[in-house]
């Protein structure tokens, strides 16, 4: 009965939907729905925190027809984060070729697009696009999950 | 003149020679073939006496005062057939399995058969009591075959000879007491023996004790997932799809042949312990991790079964339905029948496994299947039928049980509204809970990767031990597609044993009932399905490009057998769904690193789930026992002075009494 109660005293928190995307997205077989494997390539955690907040309740980007899953093999998008460290580095690659065709990398913040403040570091194998081929970036240190939620909409055209 | 039953004993007289006298060599194989035959020849007789064609024989001078009074009747011949069959397949599996076995334990091994063999062709109380001791002691010194290379062997022979004898001491004091009340000790005139009242309610529990002992019934069940797992393999399959039929045969044979039949109340307490046993075992077996301990706590639950159509044919017959009686009686034996043909192919398998890889830990085995694969076929097809799913054998007298306790339904009065749809849940719930056993047991131990070196140095049976093994999947197949060939000898049997219908009338009820299902047609249906599945999803892979991708194993490294799903983590959802029956013990203990008490230097976790009923039953009565025992030291302290006095004060109190009292 408590739940019930929280959910009605709660109402909806959900920011209102901005408009549609213009473009087209660049997989146009994905539009409508996109399975994401998120994987963490050597991140600080900060992009993780907005990740968690976009599929959270107030920007909830499972409306717009993305979708987090568990494994590669379930996925059309990788969606990673951080500079890809040595340790990460072949995890990377074997993640991307387990990703059915057609697929989609999207590299999340400062540090996936140019290794951000790690750059040059000892046991920082390079940026994202150095390891796997990239079709989408977000900038930000950590980005807002605004730009996220338009990133991921840029993919599902919805 | 029947000449099949004698010949099958004189075999195994000469296989007992064979396994004495010739070089060690060819022992086994002589010793083996000899057996084999002996065990064909009483297949054969047992189908005879089914069919009609009794044997019977009186040897007064055998035996002193008593003489030795053989029968071989319906009843009698459906188990002598059973066995024989068990026997068939475990001598010639013995012939590569015992080849280094010790002689003793050769040798024993037909004799152990031969008392089999004649337990059910006993006519009278004291062959009888004779022959169920002789098989006791044989199975006894057989269990005990391996006790200088593991001392486990050594605590399941005492368990054993404890509780086999405390059954011994039931069954002969229910025996002895009806035959003095009927004034004579043949079968023939207990049969006609009007026993009423206190002295029958006193005969049936004393007699159901000691047989339920023998067939493994909870909680007299105890000796047998030790004794079953540490006795060589052949024997293991003699045991536990042989002799615990002996058990069944003894309360059907007393309860319903010779007191015939009873009160409701007796065969309700029957089929309760039927459903506890069902139930206790193949939980226990579902949470086993010992491959022959598993096979064991499985037996306990097909005795159950059994013991559910038993109890539920004695309580139709005391109602006064006469059909469902039969019906019930039928499936009962008809699951008997299945019972032994599976629970010898996995007792035979678990043996080329443990002669295999040496260990029957299934957390220890795996990946058999490349290295085993025959081994594996032939335990897969056991599980299958093991596991009461169509189209395995289990399933046809299992469906037959239920639709015995179903049909009951309309018209059965206040007890059978009750007591029938709790055992139709009880039969449904082993049924589920066994698929999920025979799963654990398949997959942990037969497939995915070894998990042990041992598992990894598996090797394939010789072809003798193969050739047992394929001789009992082929009886396994064969109840599984035509069970209908065995109904008209199990329709003797309850024409014999429920009079007032004739077996004419039983066999068509039988077969009007069993047509209700084909399993020919289940199996057919089945096999089309699969392969329609087959070739539609090889028509859509081959529309599409192949590619080759490697395995996903989460980016990293190769995955290793530590990764795999062991029986004990594959049973451990069961384990928390019933935790509250099972009680599962666990011990975690952390030792700490010498300088400070935040860093762990180890931690060591120890789970076990041990049988409850043994641990809260038995382990206060040893106690007891223990205690009693050690407080009677006191009395004998070596005094002989002390003796002398004992002895004089017994005999004066005897005189004061005496004195008193005449």
């Amino acid at each position: 009965m408590n739940l019930w109660k929280k959910i009605r005293k709660t109402g909806r928190v959900a920011e209102p939907a901005p408009p549609r995307p213009k473009d087209k997205p660049p997989k146009p077989e994905l539009a409508g729905s996109v399975q994401i494997r998120h994987v963490d390539a050597g991140s600080c955690n900060g992009c993780e925190l907005e990740i968690a907040s976009v599929f959270g309740p107030v920007h909830d980007a499972e409306r717009y027809g993305a979708r987090l899953v568990a494994s590669p093999r379930h996925a059309d998008a990788l969606l990673v984060t951080g500079p890809v460290t040595r340790n990460m580095e072949t995890a990377l690659r074997r993640t991307y070729e387990a990703v059915p065709e057609p697929k989609v990398v999207i590299a999340l913040g400062d540090c996936a697009r140019n290794c951000g403040v790690f750059a040059g570091a000892y046991g920082v194998a390079g940026a994202v696009g150095d390891v796997v081929p990239v079709d989408v970036e977000v900038p930000g240190c950590p980005p807002r999950p605004e730009d996220i939620t338009k990133a991921l909409r840029g993919l599902t055209g919805r | 003149m029947n000449l099949l039953f004698p010949g099958a004993l004189a075999l195994c007289a000469l296989a007992s020679l064979l396994a004495s006298i010739p070089p060690a060599r060819v022992r086994s194989a002589l010793a083996g073939t000899a057996l084999a035959g002996a065990g064909a020849a009483a297949l054969a007789a047992g189908a005879a006496a089914m069919a009609g064609r009794t044997w019977s024989a009186w040897l007064p001078d055998l035996l002193p005062l008593a003489g030795v009074r053989l029968e071989l009747d319906a009843l009698g011949g459906l188990f002598t057939a059973v066995t024989g069959g068990v026997i068939t397949a475990a001598a010639i599996y013995s012939i590569g399995y015992a080849r280094h076995a010790p002689r003793t334990a050769q040798i024993l091994v037909p004799l152990f058969a031969a008392a089999l063999l004649l337990v059910p062709a006993a006519a009278s109380v004291s062959t009888f009591l004779l022959l169920w001791e002789l098989m006791a002691i044989a199975s006894l010194l057989l269990v005990l075959a391996d006790h200088r290379a593991r001392p486990a062997v050594r605590s399941a022979g005492v368990w054993y000879a404890v509780l086999t004898h405390l059954g011994l001491v039931a069954i002969l004091g229910g025996l002895v007491a009806f035959a003095a009340a009927a004034g004579g000790e043949s079968f023939a005139e207990l049969r006609r023996a009007d026993a009423g009242g206190a002295l029958a309610i006193g005969v049936f529990l004393a007699t159901f004790a000691g047989f339920a002992s023998k067939a493994g019934i909870v909680p007299l069940h105890v000796w047998l997932p030790r004794a079953h797992p540490e006795a060589p393999s052949h024997v293991s399959a003699l045991m536990s799809a042989a002799m615990v039929n002996m058990g069944i045969y003894g309360i059907v044979r007393v309860g319903l042949d010779l007191l015939g039949g009873g009160p409701r109340w007796w065969w309700l307490v029957v089929l309760a312990a039927g459903a506890l046993s069902a139930l206790h075992g193949i939980l226990q077996a579902a949470v086993a991790s010992d491959l022959k301990r598993l096979l064991g706590y499985s037996t306990t639950e097909n005795m159950g079964l059994v013991l559910i159509g038993v109890g539920a044919a004695g309580f139709f017959e005391a109602s006064g339905e006469r059909a469902l009686a039969a019906l019930a009686l039928a499936a009962a034996l008809l699951h008997v029948i299945n019972h032994a043909a599976f629970k010898t192919l996995l007792f035979l398998a678990a043996g080329s496994v443990l002669h295999g890889t040496g260990t029957r830990d299934l957390d220890a085995l795996g990946g058999l299947r490349e290295r085993m694969p025959l081994t594996t076929i032939v335990f897969a097809l056991g599980a299958l039928c093991a596991s009461a799913l169509p189209p395995g054998n289990a399933f046809v007298s299992e469906w037959l049980m239920l639709q015995s306790l179903i049909r009951s339904l309309p018209d059965g009065g206040v007890s059978a509204a009750v007591v029938m749809p709790l055992a139709v849940a009880a039969v449904a719930l082993t049924a589920g809970l066994s698929a999920a056993t025979f799963v654990k047991a398949l997959g942990t131990g037969f497939l995915a990767r070894p998990r042990s070196a041992e598992a990894e140095r598996a090797h394939e049976a010789p072809p003798s031990m193969l050739a047992g093994m394929a001789l009992a999947g082929a009886a396994c197949v064969a109840l599984a597609l035509g069970p209908t060939l065995v109904l008209p000898g199990v329709a003797e049997v309850t024409g014999q044993v429920l009079p007032g219908r004739g077996p004419a009338a039983d066999g068509a009820y039988l077969r009007a009932a069993a047509s209700s299902l084909s399993p020919v047609l289940i199996a057919a249906a089945l096999a089309v399905t699969v392969a329609a599945l087959l070739a539609v999803l090889r028509a859509l892979a081959l529309r599409r490009a192949r590619r080759a991708a490697r395995l996903w194993d989460c980016g990293a490294g190769p995955m290793t057998a530590r990764m795999e799903y062991t029986a004990t983590s594959f049973a451990e959802p069961l384990q928390r769904v019933f935790d509250d029956v099972l009680a599962p013990e666990s011990d975690v203990e952390v030792t700490h690193v010498k300088e400070s008490a935040y860093l762990v230097n180890r931690v060591r976790f120890q789970a076990a789930v041990p049988d409850r009923i043994e641990h809260r039953l038995y382990a206060p009565a040893i106690a007891l026992a223990d205690r009693v025992g050690r407080a009677s030291r006191e009395l004998a302290n070596g005094s002989v002075h002390r003796y002398v006095g004992y002895g004089f004060a017994a005999f004066a109190v005897t005189l004061i009494v005496l004195a008193v009292t005449s």
